[in-house]
């Protein structure tokens, strides 16, 4: 056994057995058709996203300084070199090219995916985590944490509990 | 109707139960005012009922009779795609004065249908309206096969197609780059990224809905496919909370993006200094136009998709009722950016732009200017009446009316502009090839025959937004 999994028919439950868990010491993680209310936790994909589009941006800004200012310098009538409004669309399009990158492979390191088997899934019931069933589950080898998470599940009456297989 | 009014029981019950009545008789045509998601359905069921769509063994005989004729169409774009590799643009009718012929058409064209579809899925996310949660999967899957076939076409117009790499900016051994200050190559990059920038955001909000068909799927085959495609999505708390703040910052950096690609393709013609063209009106004035046109394809495509997959508790006569609206507010803006666009051209004091504009309205493209008044400006006026938006075959003959006179736009702005140079000695008419129409023959058949494939493959609702849509409506 790797751990329990208990399944409850709302949202509320699922976080109620998640706190009660919480408490004990048990670390425990929640599967939810979709996203929960209660976000714990704020993710730092906006902040990579932000860096990766701004140091994108700049970088494309230079690469047109370097090519038309020094690498290929063209005199049009004396117009300046340095035409930086004319660099702008540039910078733009390649930072947000970038940023949405940052976003999606920031997303799967995060959440370490692709990730396309897991214990969890040998039990059929749990499929309906993406119908309309709310889990908590708990992962551990030890198997005094696994009854002592039972026992606290239980009063919670979800609609099934359990265990993870190895 | 004032028997109705006075009727003691009054209210809502009797408005819908007389609506209800109402669609029975006109054969399901006219429809009740609904809510966005009507009663009877619950994250389950309408789970299975999407997952179940996309998991069918056999596809629906409308599928196939539908699929066919556009497949067939796109196997003609195929051919005459290899015919104008083989022998070059002069295969079109394109010809001095008018070298920007069809290609130029119908890029604008699909682009800013494309870019419609963005306003719907990443603008309306932003803002939080309800009713884009049931239509925003057909608004981006529309968006990613117009924004393809756009694509095709400055490819094809090069001339020398297998030079087409030279637009990036690498560091090659002739030691040239890109002119970096040219509006030309601003639009390669804007349509570069938004193309890249689509299908990541497309694939990156299916996610979660590949988990669920893959939850749901028994064969080993669609398990496989599915299961590769959710690449592994559980729905775990770690995966939501990143999943969420990802999403909203991309859908928050498509919005100025859809912007900043149809300015640019507006900035194409603004920078020329051509009649009609050179006009610091043409970027919103094309931004304008793409949700003009964008709003009127979705509205082409939500309308079969409901009743031909039986989705009528998800996407109702609310949706209908919305996107009707949307099109009222944008042809004003159409009808504003026309009136602008006239009055520059008569305030200018370049004799040119008088004499461009004259010939325009009353030349021998004039049936295109006013069909596009037509089309795009009175036409969409019946919307006003509430009867007419929630008519369905009234609602698709405007969308109708609305894309075929925003091509006529395309055609006015582009060819038109080029006929009447400013040298009355170098006027010319374009006259399009049987190549440039079975091009364009081709690029629907691509936009449709890959919406089919699209609607047959992927789930044509966002389940998890639906999900979560119903659990609000509950509390």
């Amino acid at each position: 056994m790797s751990g329990v999994v208990a399944g409850f028919g709302t949202e509320e439950a699922m976080e109620q057995a998640f706190a009660r868990l919480h408490d004990a010491g048990l670390a425990g993680e929640t599967y939810s058709p979709h996203p929960p209310e209660g976000a714990p936790k704020r993710s730092w994909i906006p902040a990579v996203i932000l860096i990766g589009g701004f140091a994108a941006a700049g970088g494309f800004f230079a690469l047109q300084c370097y090519a038309l200012m020094f690498n290929y310098p063209f005199d049009i009538g004396g117009r300046p070199l340095f035409s930086w409004p004319a660099y702008i669309p540039l910078a733009f399009e390649g930072g947000v090219l970038i940023a949405i990158f940052a976003g999606f492979f920031g997303f799967l390191i995060a959440c370490r995916l692709p990730y396309l088997y897991d214990p969890i899934d040998e039990i059929d019931a749990f499929r309906a985590a993406s119908r309309d069933t709310y889990f908590v589950a708990v992962r551990t080898g030890d198997p005094e944490r696994i009854r002592q998470a039972r026992e606290l599940l239980r009063p919670l009456d979800p609609l099934l509990i359990e265990d993870i297989p190895p | 109707m004032s028997g109705a009014e006075a009727s003691p029981a009054g209210g809502a019950t009797a408005q819908i139960s007389r609506a209800y009545l109402l669609e029975q008789q006109s054969g399901g045509v006219q429809l009740p005012m609904q809510p966005v998601l009507l009663p009877g359905q619950t994250a389950g069921s309408m789970t299975d009922r999407i997952c179940a769509l996309a998991l069918r063994e056999r596809a629906f005989l409308w599928w196939w009779v539908l699929l066919v004729p556009f497949a067939l169409m796109f196997l003609l774009g195929v051919c005459s795609g290899f015919w104008l590799f083989y022998r070059g643009p002069g295969v079109w009718g394109v010809d001095w004065p008018v070298m920007w012929g069809f290609a130029l058409v119908n890029y604008v064209w699909w682009i800013a249908i494309a870019s419609g579809g963005t306003f719907v899925s990443a603008l309306f996310y932003l803002v939080r309206v309800d009713w884009r949660t049931s239509i925003n999967r057909t608004a981006e899957t529309m968006l990613l096969f117009a924004a393809v076939a756009a694509g095709l076409y400055p490819i094809m117009h090069l001339g020398r197609p297998w030079f087409a790499y030279w637009l990036f900016p690498y560091p090659d051994t002739m030691a040239l780059w890109p002119q970096f200050r040219s509006p030309l190559f601003w639009d390669f990059a804007a349509l570069f990224t938004y193309v890249v920038a689509s299908i990541v955001f497309w694939y990156f909000g299916l996610i979660p809905d590949f988990a669920s068909v893959r939850d749901r799927a028994r064969r080993r085959g669609s398990q496989l496919l599915y299961g590769m495609l959710a690449l592994g999505f559980r729905g775990s708390g770690r995966e939501w909370r990143h999943f969420r703040a990802a999403y909203g910052v991309m859908a928050a950096i498509m919005a100025p993006l859809v912007i900043s690609v149809h300015s640019f393709v507006g900035n194409d013609f603004a920078a020329a200094q051509t009649t009609g063209w050179h006009s610091t009106e043409f970027p919103p004035f094309f931004v304008f136009g793409a949700l003009h046109s964008g709003f009127a394809v979705v509205v082409l495509l939500i309308i079969p998709l409901r009743r031909l997959y039986r989705l009528e508790a998800f996407i109702t006569s609310r949706h209908l009722d919305a996107l009707g609206k949307l099109m009222i507010v944008t042809t004003f803006c159409m009808a504003y950016a026309y009136m602008m666009d006239a009055f520059n051209s008569f305030y200018s004091p370049d004799r040119a732009e008088h004499v461009y504009a004259q010939a325009a309205m009353f030349g021998r493209y004039a049936g295109i200017f006013w069909g596009k008044i037509a089309l795009n400006v009175f036409l969409p006026q019946l919307l006003w009446f509430r009867a007419v938006r929630l008519n369905q075959i009234m609602m698709l003959l405007i969308a109708l009316g609305v894309t075929v006179g925003m091509w006529l736009e395309r055609f006015d702005i582009v060819i038109v502009s080029l006929s009447y140079s400013k040298i009355p000695s170098s006027w010319g008419y374009f006259h399009p090839t049987f190549w440039d129409w079975s091009l364009m023959a081709g690029t629907i058949g691509l936009f449709f025959g890959g919406y089919l494939l699209a609607i047959r493959l992927i789930p044509v609702v966002s389940m998890y937004e639906m999900r979560e849509l119903m659990k609000k409506r509950r509390a």
